[in-house]
């Protein structure tokens, strides 16, 4: 593909990925939900002096022996330590550049925690001294050993870095979230566009077909709902009906065809007087045949950029109320994470790679069904490309 | 009936379907309004007397005239959270949101108005591309976003304005404290103004390029007038009342921006006080947080559309003639 023809689809091969992520995206990655890492990880290429998330695992079988497990650690010491397992004797060690430490011994299971109490008692130090630190002096070769027992025990170290964009303050992976945002934002916008656009289109037609007292009507309830601040009337719909995706979906598109059905109506109004309409009605034809099989064709193409033109508007509403808090919490869009890193400290954390990612994907996704409305708007009405041509010679 | 008055009676009925909304919203929608505040261990006797106390016992016409009353006198009876009237929550609340939409929706416009006439002079400058970026800015990013971005430069990585908060902790006296104001406001109006000056910018460009190939700007300035008296008497004039009708329809948005700015700067205003009783279901509080925006809109609403009726001589001629 020719680098200009590259650019003049940008915006289609942006919503093509978009969409395939959206679809494919938790199959391809194996996106699974939980705690992976400790809370505002940062991204894994930031910071190199931070250790990732290590696990070692030791598995003796039977029979007293020796089993091991090494870790080179060139990192600063790590933010958490966990030990988990079952033995049946011996000593578990742990030992470091500078020393060695016993953890446990004898036979029982294991579920220590660098920051519980005991754990810390029975290593000697105080419950206030930082075990976690004291585990880890300094860089080089740590090893993990079970001497004279058998068992199996797993030693999860945790650094703070994880992942391409880091955690949030749950440990969640923030790529994982962002992948499976994309989803909540297509569909609401599209689902809320295109029931808004069909509401839009019949009042239009009514409105400037059937004119009169139900062209007022019609035009009078379109002025009142645009001069009402929609936001707050959202809100409260939100806080009290459910903050259910669908909920949300009828609730945005019945806030949000009063522009096309002024588009609609103005397009309707000059059709209805235009010759050949009138033909049509001099030679019989019924008003919902005239209205179905010729004006709303006629207004199809109009129609079509509106609702490219309405999306980013319907997924920056969705944004903004699940910004506010009011979407349902087990939904994962990207409005709800800004709400979550907002809420919860990220600030406070310094935690920048939980508020641009979502952030800079509502904008793109924004942009691109921007840039596709005015194309098929260039191309439904081909005065507006020539008027900017006009405009430019001047 | 003359201009002003038919727009004046246009803001009634808008009054009115919010008022109607607002009570419809609140009592037919499916649950119990009482939610927030009934536990279900409560008696039904107790469940009554709480009934009783904000009127719902009652049928709903007669419901409908209290709420009317109330609604108009600014009383707004007890908030279901607190106990207190939700008046005097409302009445501290109000100038903050005030004090920030105004200078916002000024500047803004005041910027807009200037940057969209240059761009229009000089196409192709730097100014238009500055015209066209901000003009995506405003359309395409969303503003909690943008305004998140700039608390994370100027309130974080580079801490010269304050996180969060109407005024710092303990609140300064005197001078100091309006000096306090100002500063816990700046970055909110600050983000407000980056959001929407692009679009009337744009707007006014677009315009602006239309008026200036008129015949009677050509006139104008064969007649030798200064470019400047060209520019702004005679091709601004004349765009003058569709810039206002903007400013018209652009005010429901702003009003609706005051909720998400407000919210994410933790500033003490109407709009994250309603976020705050609709989360908490307090409805006598969230309706009146409502009926208060609402208020607000349609009064700038209606200022907006005098201002349009002075600005434009047709308009004008037509409320005289009758």
């Amino acid at each position: 593909m020719k680098p200009r023809t590259m650019k003049r689809h940008l915006s289609l091969i942006c919503l093509g990925i978009l969409v395939l992520l959206a679809i494919l995206g938790p199959g391809i990655f194996g996106l699974e939900d939980g705690q992976k890492a400790p809370p505002y990880s940062k991204p894994i290429w930031l910071d190199h002096a931070i250790g990732g998330v290590a696990v070692l695992g030791i598995d003796a079988g039977d029979g007293p022996e020796s089993a091991s497990a090494q870790l080179m650690w060139n990192y600063k010491a790590p933010t958490r330590i966990s030990i988990t397992g079952r033995m049946d004797g011996g000593r578990l060690e742990w030992r470091t550049p500078d020393g060695t430490f016993p953890l446990a011994s004898g036979a029982g299971e294991l579920d220590l925690d660098a920051r519980d109490i005991s754990f810390k008692r029975a290593l000697g130090f105080s419950p206030f001294d930082d075990v976690t630190r004291a585990l880890f002096p300094s860089q080089g070769e740590y090893v993990l050993s079970l001497s004279g027992g058998n068992g199996s025990v797993e030693m999860r170290v945790e650094g703070g870095r994880w992942g391409w964009l880091g955690t949030d303050q749950r440990g969640r992976d923030v790529a994982t979230l962002l992948i499976r945002g994309i989803r909540v934002s297509l569909l609401v916008g599209i689902a809320a566009t295109l029931i808004s656009t069909v509401l839009g289109m019949s009042l239009g037609l009514l409105s400037g077909y059937a004119g009169g007292l139900t062209d007022a009507l019609i035009m009078r309830i379109v002025d009142v709902l645009l001069s009402i601040p929609t936001l707050p009337i959202l809100m409260i719909f939100a806080g009290i009906w459910g903050k259910g995706l669908w909920n949300l979906v009828v609730i945005l598109s019945v806030f949000s065809w009063m522009g096309t059905a002024r588009t609609v109506r103005s397009m309707a109004m000059s059709l209805r007087d235009a010759p050949w309409v009138e033909g049509l009605r001099a030679l019989g034809a019924k008003r919902n045949y005239i209205i179905f099989r010729h004006l709303v064709p006629e207004t199809m193409p109009l129609l079509l950029a509106n609702v490219a033109l309405g999306v980013p508007g319907a997924i920056l509403a969705e944004a903004g109320l699940a910004f506010l808090g009011l979407s349902d919490p087990r939904v994962q869009s990207w409005g709800r994470m800004l709400h979550e890193a907002h809420t919860f400290g990220a600030f406070t954390n310094g935690a920048w790679w939980t508020i641009l990612p979502p952030g800079i994907g509502i904008s793109l996704i924004c942009l691109v069904f921007m840039d596709i409305g005015r194309r098929l708007e260039e191309r439904a009405d081909p005065r507006l490309s020539a008027k900017i041509e006009q405009e430019v010679k001047i | 009936m003359t201009s002003a008055r038919k727009r004046l009676f246009s803001s009634v009925i808008v009054l009115a379907v919010v008022l109607a909304l607002n009570f419809l919203l609140f009592r037919v929608m499916p649950g119990d309004p009482l939610t927030g505040v009934v536990d279900p261990r409560f008696s039904p006797e107790a469940k009554q007397q709480l009934a009783a106390q904000w009127g719902l016992d009652k049928p709903l016409s007669e419901q409908f005239v209290v709420y009317i009353r109330e609604m108009l006198s600014f009383r707004f009876g007890l908030s279901m959270m607190t106990g207190a009237p939700v008046w005097d929550e409302l009445k501290n609340r109000a100038p903050n949101t005030v004090a920030l939409l105004l200078p916002a929706l000024i500047l803004s416009a005041a910027l807009g108005v200037w940057l969209g006439v240059k761009a229009a002079q000089r196409r192709g400058s730097i100014v238009e591309r500055l015209v066209l970026i901000g003009g995506a800015v405003s359309f395409s990013f969303p503003s909690f976003f943008v305004q998140l971005l700039l608390l994370l430069c100027f309130a974080f990585a580079w801490p010269v304005f304050p996180l969060s908060g109407t005024t710092s902790i303990p609140p300064p006296s005197g001078i100091a404290a309006f000096a306090d104001y100002l500063w816990h406001l700046a970055l909110p109006l600050f983000s407000l103004v980056v959001l929407s000056f692009g679009g009337w910018a744009l707007y006014i460009r677009n315009m602006m390029v239309k008026a200036m190939g008129e015949d009677y700007v050509l006139m104008a300035r064969a007649r030798g007038l200064p470019r400047r008296r060209v520019v702004w008497n005679h091709a601004f004039r004349s765009i003058l009342p569709p810039v206002l009708t903007i400013l018209l329809l652009s005010l429901p948005g702003v009003v609706s921006g005051a909720v998400i700015t407000e919210t994410v700067f933790s500033l003490n205003g109407v709009g994250r006080f309603l976020l705050e009783a609709t989360n908490s279901h307090d409805y006598p509080a969230a309706g009146a947080a409502f009926f208060l925006l609402a208020l607000l809109t349609i009064g700038c609403n209606l200022l907006a559309d005098l201002c349009c009726a002075l600005a434009d001589p047709r308009v004008r001629g037509e409320g005289t003639r009758g």
